[in-house]
């Protein structure tokens, strides 16, 4: 696997490939680049990590033209400074990004999607010229795959395999993949690994994030931490331990929050949410009960079917079978406002798709929920929702305490707690938190953790999804574990617990 | 219980912003602005254009279009559009003007269901069938334009009541009733969107539609109720028409959905959603009731005309697409 075609005369060691300097960028009034530097060089595998919301994948963003930078530049070692204008220019440059939702075409096969782009709108595409040079690069990459296949066919980690290979047709030497192995399977994983190192001993400047601690020890050389929106620390690997590590990505703060994982105290207490038999499209047969004080945890990979629980529950998705029970009695929930009613909310992971108006104020996005409750005859009842807002506002520290100031303009964790004082304030006593903290900063993740066990102690049923298994293991009383849609595992959390333990369980049985 | 948990140690420092400017009222100053640098122009331009008389022209002309133009400002806040005004329009004002021969009260009363009619029946093929508003309505516009023009065999209806035409096209207090009408019309309009649920609804729907429908919002409702209040302020602004001219032609209103699409954008409407003031698309609707007007008066062609106020509504779409903070 070491011979990778299409590799090129790798530079000379010392200068880097590839460097970037100063970068900065503020949406709105967030600052989520400040002055960054990354350096990478040829033959160098070099990790990006930091916490969700660091700036990472904005960082890539840039470097991959999606983004405008605000200030800063762009250096690679061939052809001096460069100002990236978007992803074709990227390409045309050399850079490619492998990330997490991939821009592949599914209905066009392997070849087509490989050179995509790359014949003028109104000439001819060369068919069969791009076959042959897509054959010729599958050969080292990915001998399996036929180039005729529809992208549509293939798993994610033949995806993933096309859009590398779709770098390297474009003469590819700066490739930065952002967290390619949240959907693999640890075959296909290690798989992906030999290709990333055959291509570092091609000579390739590789840029790999992820959030697992063992897979950065497996494959990168140097690494960058980045912690809200700065670089705090690059280094070589063999420097730091893996808990100088994590204390560097997660700064100081969190650990007011992240002492010890929870007691179980001998909770009999008849549950609040149940569910019996539950199926979906995708889901198949989950039983699961939430005591009121409990906080229970779903791990999985992305896919797995994890999210698609609380899809299920909140009327999202239709139900094939099974019920849903609260506080012992079933409900027949169809759509949201009626698991609203009953007494349900969902906090989604995709805040700005899924859960905020941006233009409207923070007062009315706490107000969205609670439509009825602060009207009369359909007129709102304005000074009643605002001095509830404002209770709010100051019992979760939401910041800045306007009320009146629109939701875009403010940070990820405070329009996340602008969400959950909505159901809050609808009297949800089942709330369900699908990914809480991404896209939140430090200091807000903490608050976030101290609020979801007030609530639990408080008499509510928590069930948490989260792709960061350590927030499950701090949080949770017991984990469940979703592989292809089956609830396999039920797991009282302790100190025999760990992360390889859960990752065992979701990877189980391999992917399609 | 619950709620008394949710106080939490702060662990982060304040930090306290700046007041945000308020982005809404910047977006009316300006309408206002350039609806007054636009009259100014045409002041200097022009010796006739500034006097009262013709001012009140201005107003007069302007007020079918408003009418329709609040309307049309709630389907485009749920970042809807309404291609079938001018049809429903037409429809309208034929079943009126016929029904009003045997009782005015009759005639009015099935003119305004007629348009209620056809808002609900683009409402419900939008939001239950989930068929792209763009090409329901352009389909409708059809529908209802070849409807009214079946319904009579496309021969106009003229001799409406007196009353009538005193009540839709006369005076009161020295205003024409039409400018009445259209500033009460976007009145409550404003009212509904400020200060009513349902109108904050209609924001968060185009705002944003499924963070809407996560909050328990009856998304397929507010939909169906603005095309239906949408079809309604069509049939009305349908009676000042035939009011003032004195009859109702089949194709009556045609055209009217750029018109009205206009002077919601020139208004501070947003196509992108979540954003508009009916009280700003009534200024929309003087501001392209001013340049027609102006622009005759300097004896520019009407084809030219056409020309004037299509390039107007691109260009304030323009401008509201650079307002847009991008990301």
């Amino acid at each position: 696997m070491s011979a990778i075609a299409l590799s090129e005369g790798t530079s000379s060691s010392g200068a880097p490939m590839l460097a970037m300097r100063g970068v900065s960028k503020t949406f709105g009034r967030a600052r989520v680049l400040d002055n960054v530097d990354l350096t990478v060089k040829s033959g160098e595998i070099h990790a990006l990590l930091g916490e969700n919301g660091a700036g990472k994948s904005t960082l890539m963003k840039v470097l991959f033209g999606i983004v405008e930078p605000d200030a800063g530049v762009i250096e690679i070692d061939t052809l001096g400074a460069v100002q990236v204008e978007s992803p074709r220019h990227a390409l045309s440059l050399g850079i490619g990004l492998v990330s997490q939702e991939l821009s592949l075409v599914p209905q066009l096969d392997v070849a087509q999607n490989i050179f995509l782009g790359q014949t003028d709108a109104l000439d001819v595409v060369p068919r069969g010229r791009h076959r042959e040079a897509a054959v010729e690069i599958l050969q080292t990459l990915a001998p399996h795959l036929r180039v005729d296949t529809p992208v549509s066919k293939l798993g994610m980690a033949d995806r993933q395999l096309v859009e590398i290979s779709r770098t390297l047709a474009r003469g590819g030497r700066i490739i930065a993949f952002d967290e390619p192995t949240s959907s693999l399977t640890p075959q296909e994983r290690d798989g992906l690994f030999e290709v990333i190192r055959g291509l570092r001993d091609a000579g390739k400047a590789i840029i790999y994030i992820s959030h697992r601690m063992e897979e950065i020890r497996a494959i990168a050389g140097r690494f960058t931490v980045m912690r809200d929106g700065k670089v705090v620390a690059t280094d070589a690997m063999e420097e730091y331990s893996d808990s100088q590590l994590n204390e560097l990505i997660a700064g100081r703060e969190l650990s007011l929050a992240m002492e010890s994982r929870p007691i179980r105290a001998g909770n009999e207490k008849a549950p609040l949410l149940e569910l019996r038999d539950l199926s979906t499209t995708r889901l198949r047969n989950i039983d699961l009960t939430v005591r009121p004080g409990e906080i229970v945890g779903l791990a999985g990979l992305v896919g797995s079917g994890r999210s698609a629980i609380m899809r299920a529950v909140f009327g999202i998705d239709e139900r094939t079978g099974g019920d849903i029970r609260v506080a012992g009695s079933p409900v027949n929930i169809q759509e949201p406002k009626e698991a609203m009613r009953a007494g349900i909310a969902l906090i989604p992971e995709d805040r700005r798709g899924h859960a905020i108006v941006p233009m409207m104020s923070v007062e009315q996005n706490f107000g969205l929920a609670n439509q009825k409750r602060f009207a009369s005859f359909g007129v709102l009842r304005n000074t009643a929702r605002r001095a509830e807002a404002r209770k709010y506002v100051s019992d979760l520290q939401i910041r800045p305490s306007n009320i009146a100031t629109p939701m875009a303009n403010l940070s990820g964790g405070n329009q996340q707690k602008v969400v959950i004082a909505r159901w809050l304030a609808t009297g949800a006593r089942v709330l369900m938190f699908d990914e809480p903290t991404r896209g939140v900063d430090v200091g807000a993740k903490a608050e976030i953790y101290v609020l979801l066990r007030g609530l639990a102690a408080a008499g509510a049923a928590v069930l948490v999804v989260s792709s960061e298994l350590p927030e499950l293991l701090l949080l949770s009383h017991r984990i469940g574990v979703v592989n292809r849609g089956h609830l396999t595992q039920m797991l009282e959390n302790g100190s025999h617990l760990n992360e390889d333990v859960l990752m065992r369980h979701a990877t189980a049985g391999g992917l399609s | 219980m619950i709620q008394d948990a949710a106080k939490t140690p702060s662990l982060t420092t304040p930090t306290t912003r700046p007041h945000p400017i308020n982005r809404d009222l910047f977006r009316q100053a300006s309408v206002l602005i350039g609806c007054v640098a636009l009259f100014a122009i045409f002041s200097i331009l022009t010796s006739s254009f500034y006097q009262p008389s013709n001012l009140i022209d201005i107003m007069l002309q302007s007020s079918i279009n408003a009418v329709i133009a609040v309307g049309m400002t709630l389907v485009i806040i749920t970042r809807g559009i309404d291609l079938s005004v001018g049809s429903i329009v037409g429809l309208s004002s034929m079943v009126a003007s016929d029904l009003m021969s045997h009782n005015m009260a009759l005639g009015i009363f099935a003119g305004l269901l007629v348009g209620l009619i056809c808002g609900l029946v683009n409402g419900l093929l939008i939001a239950k069938l989930k068929l792209p508003d763009f090409i329901v309505t352009l389909g409708t516009l059809s529908v209802y334009r070849g409807a009214a023009l079946i319904y009579t065999n496309g021969q106009p209806i003229y001799g409406l009541p007196e009353g009538f035409r005193a009540s839709f096209g006369g005076q009161l207090l020295g205003i024409p009733t039409p400018v009445i009408m259209a500033i009460v019309v976007a009145g409550l309009a404003f009212f509904l969107v400020r200060f009513m649920a349902l109108g904050e609804q209609i924001v968060a729907v185009g705002g944003n539609e499924e963070a809407a429908r996560l909050s328990g919002i009856n998304i397929d409702r507010v939909k169906i109720v603005v095309y239906a209040l949408s079809g309604l302020l069509s049939s009305l602004a349908g009676f000042v028409l035939i009011a003032r001219i004195g009859a109702a032609e089949p194709i009556g209103g045609n055209g009217f959905e750029l018109q009205a699409i206009g002077a919601a954008v020139i208004g501070g409407a947003s196509l992108f959603g979540g954003v508009g003031n009916p009280l700003g698309s009534l200024i929309g609707a003087l501001t392209l009731g001013g340049l027609q007007n102006g622009l005759t008066l300097m004896n520019v062609p009407s084809f030219w005309q056409y020309v004037a106020s299509g390039v107007v509504v691109i260009l304030a779409v323009y401008a509201d697409r650079l307002a847009r903070p991008r990301r």
